[in-house]
C-alpha cells in the first residue's frame, strides 16, 4: 500500500539556472533542498554542472567518490549507485562530474537516459543545479523540469545574461515544436538581435511566422504563454534591488510578452560566506539569519504556487 | 493574445483592470513609473534609452487620461467602439470607482487584464483631446486652485483619496485660512502633491501659495 501511494505521489523536477556564473545558484540549490528536507519531503539535489560541478561544497560534502559522469559513461548501469545519502535526512545528491573532458558535454542519447532514470527515481523533488551559460544542454535541462528557476543578482552583467538566457531556452523551445524547417532557420536568424529582417521582439518573430504558416505562429504563441519561468533576486541591498524582479517581470511580460513570476529575493548578508568559508550549509549553520529566512519564504511560495506582489514594497 | 508595447491600452499599460478605482490608478502609475525608471538596470538591455522614454510618455498619458473622469469616459468609449473593452461598466461602478476601494482586487493579479482575448486595436488609441492642463499664468492663489480643480472634475473626497491629504487641509488651502493651515514645511508637501495631480508644477504652485501664505502671517507681527 505504501509503495503505492509512493508511486501515486507525484514527483516534480526544478532547475536552477541563470546565464552566469558566481550568482549563487549551487547555494541557493543546495539550501532550498535542505529546507525542503526538513519539511519532510524526499529531495534529490542533482549538479548538472557538469563543467564545474560543486553542488557538494555548499553541503559540507567533500570530493565524492561516484559521481553523474560514471553514470553518464555508464561505468555503472543504475543511477541509484551515484546516489549519495548526505546526513540531512530526506536529503540526497548526486554529485556532479568530476572529469575534465567528454562528461561536460553529453551527448542527446546520454542527457535522454539521465532524464529517463531521474523520472523513475522515488523523490518528492528533484532538484537540478545548471551551470552557467546558455548551452543547448543547460537550456534542455531548464525546458524539461516542471519549475525553471532563474537566479540573477541586482547588477546589470547578470541581468542582461539572464534576458539572454530566457531568449534562449525559450527560442529553443520554439524549434522543438516547429517541425518546417524554413522557419527553424527563421527563428535561428532571429537569436541574432542584428538580424537583417527587422525581428527585434518574439513579437516581430511570432507576426513574421505567421506570414508564413500561420497555424505555426499560433503554436508558438500558445508556447509563450505556457512557458512562465520564475525569478530570485539573490544579494539585495536595498529596497530598490527588490524592485528590479518587479521591474524585470514587467519588462519581460511587456518585450517577451513571457509571464516570469517573481519567487523572492536573499538579502545579503556575511553570514553566507562565512558559511562557504566553513564548508557548512547555510540553513544548518545560520537557520535564524535573513537570508536562510528568505530561502524558506522562496520555498513557500514555491510550494503553494505563488509570487510577490508589488504592493508588498510600498 | 500578445500585444506589442505600443499596442497595449492604458489600463494593460499600468497593469490594472479597467474597473480600477482613482486610487488605485494613481498606486499603479507610481508603482509602474518606478518600474520603468530610466536609471533601471533591467531594462537597458531590452528597450533603448528613446524606447524607455517612449513608455514613460505613454504612462504619462495613461495616468493624466484615467484619472480624470472625463477624459477616461471619452477613452473608455473608444476602446469599447474599437471592441477592445467589453460591456460598459454599470452607472453605479463608475460612481464608485472614484471613492478610495477596500483592499480588494489586487493590482498585480497576474494577467487578469490580458486574459480577455482582444482583437487588435484601432491603430491610435489616444484620445483625440490630450488632457494637458491647460496653461495658467496667474498666480496659484487658494481660489485659482479651487478653480483648476473644478475645471478638472475632481473633488476635493477625489483628491483627498488620491494624495492622502485630510480633507479638512485642503479645503482650507483652497479658502486660504493660513492661520489654520499645518506649520509651512507640511503645508509646502501638501502644496506639491496637489500640484501634482492637477498637472501644475508642484515647484510653482508651491512658490505663489508660499508667497501669500508668508505675507499675511507675517503681517500682524509688523
Amino acid at each position: 500500500m505504501i509503495e503505492l501511494q509512493d508511486a501515486l505521489r507525484k514527483k516534480e523536477i526544478w532547475a536552477i539556472g541563470g546565464g552566469k556564473g558566481g550568482i549563487g545558484k549551487s547555494l541557493i540549490t543546495g539550501n532550498i533542498g535542505i529546507t525542503l528536507a526538513r519539511l519532510r519531503k524526499k529531495v534529490l539535489l542533482v549538479d548538472a554542472d557538469l563543467g564545474g560541478a560543486n553542488l557538494h561544497t555548499t553541503l559540507g560534502i567533500g570530493v565524492p567518490e561516484m559521481t553523474l559522469s560514471d553514470f553518464l559513461n555508464r561505468r555503472v548501469e543504475n543511477i541509484q549507485e551515484v546516489i549519495i545519502k548526505t546526513s540531512i535526512p530526506n536529503l540526497s545528491l548526486i554529485s556532479g562530474a568530476q572529469d575534465f573532458l567528454d562528461a561536460a558535454n553529453p551527448n542527446f542519447s546520454q542527457k535522454a537516459r539521465l532524464l529517463r532514470h531521474l523520472e523513475t527515481l522515488d523523490a518528492d523533488y528533484i532538484l537540478l543545479d545548471l551551470g552557467a551559460g546558455t548551452s543547448f544542454n543547460i537550456l534542455d535541462f531548464f525546458l524539461f523540469s516542471d519549475h525553471g528557476i532563474l537566479v540573477v543578482l541586482p547588477e546589470p552583467t547578470a541581468i542582461e545574461n539572464a534576458y539572454r538566457f530566457i531568449k534562449s531556452a525559450f527560442y529553443r523551445r520554439f524549434k522543438k515544436v516547429v517541425a518546417q524547417q524554413n522557419i527553424k532557420d527563421l527563428i535561428d536568424a532571429a537569436m541574432d538581435q542584428k538580424n537583417n529582417m527587422g525581428i527585434r521582439t518574439p513579437y516581430d518573430l511570432i507576426e513574421r511566422v505567421k506570414t508564413m504558416e500561420r497555424e505555426v505562429g499560433e503554436i508558438l504563441e500558445l508556447e509563450v504563454a505556457k512557458f512562465r519561468p520564475k525569478l530570485v533576486v539573490n544579494q539585495v541591498r536595498t529596497k530598490t534591488d527588490i524592485q528590479i524582479g518587479f521591474s524585470m517581470k514587467s519588462a519581460c511580460q511587456k518585450y517577451f510578452g513571457i509571464h516570469l513570476e517573481y519567487l523572492g529575493y536573499v538579502e545579503y548578508d556575511d553570514c553566507v560566506w562565512q558559511s562557504i568559508r566553513s564548508k557548512r550549509p547555510l540553513t544548518i549553520e545560520y537557520p535564524y539569519s535573513r537570508p536562510s529566512r528568505c530561502i524558506e519564504r522562496i520555498v513557500h511560495n514555491l510550494l503553494r504556487k505563488e509570487q510577490l506582489v508589488a504592493s508588498m514594497l510600498y | 493574445m500578445f500585444k506589442k508595447i505600443e499596442d497595449l491600452n492604458f489600463y494593460e499599460l499600468l497593469e490594472i483592470s479597467p474597473r480600477a478605482s482613482a486610487q488605485e490608478i494613481h498606486r499603479a502609475y507610481e508603482r509602474v513609473r518606478r518600474v520603468y525608471d530610466p536609471n533601471s538596470i533591467a531594462l537597458y538591455s531590452l528597450f533603448t534609452p528613446e524606447e524607455t522614454a517612449a513608455i514613460h510618455q505613454r504612462i504619462e498619458e495613461a495616468y493624466r487620461t484615467l484619472l480624470y473622469e472625463d477624459n477616461r469616459r471619452k477613452y473608455d468609449e473608444e476602446l469599447r467602439n474599437s471592441g477592445e473593452m467589453q460591456a460598459p461598466p454599470v452607472q453605479q461602478q463608475r460612481s464608485l470607482r472614484t471613492q478610495a476601494s477596500p483592499a480588494g482586487p489586487s493590482l498585480s493579479s497576474p494577467g487578469s487584464s490580458r486574459t480577455r482575448d482582444m482583437p487588435q486595436p484601432a491603430a491610435d488609441p489616444v484620445p483625440q483631446e490630450i488632457p494637458a492642463p491647460a496653461p495658467f499664468n496667474s498666480d496659484f492663489t487658494g481660489p485659482a486652485i479651487k478653480l483648476l480643480r473644478e475645471q478638472r472634475n475632481l473633488t476635493l473626497r477625489q483628491v483627498s483619496d488620491i494624495t492622502k491629504i485630510g480633507l479638512r487641509y485642503l479645503e482650507l488651502i483652497e479658502e486660504e485660512q493660513f492661520q489654520k493651515l499645518p506649520a509651512r514645511a507640511y503645508l509646502r508637501g501638501f502644496l506639491m502633491q496637489y500640484a501634482k495631480i492637477l498637472g501644475y508644477d508642484p515647484e510653482r504652485v508651491a512658490g505663489d501659495y508660499l508667497k501669500r501664505y508668508e505675507a499675511s502671517m507675517n503681517q500682524p507681527k509688523k
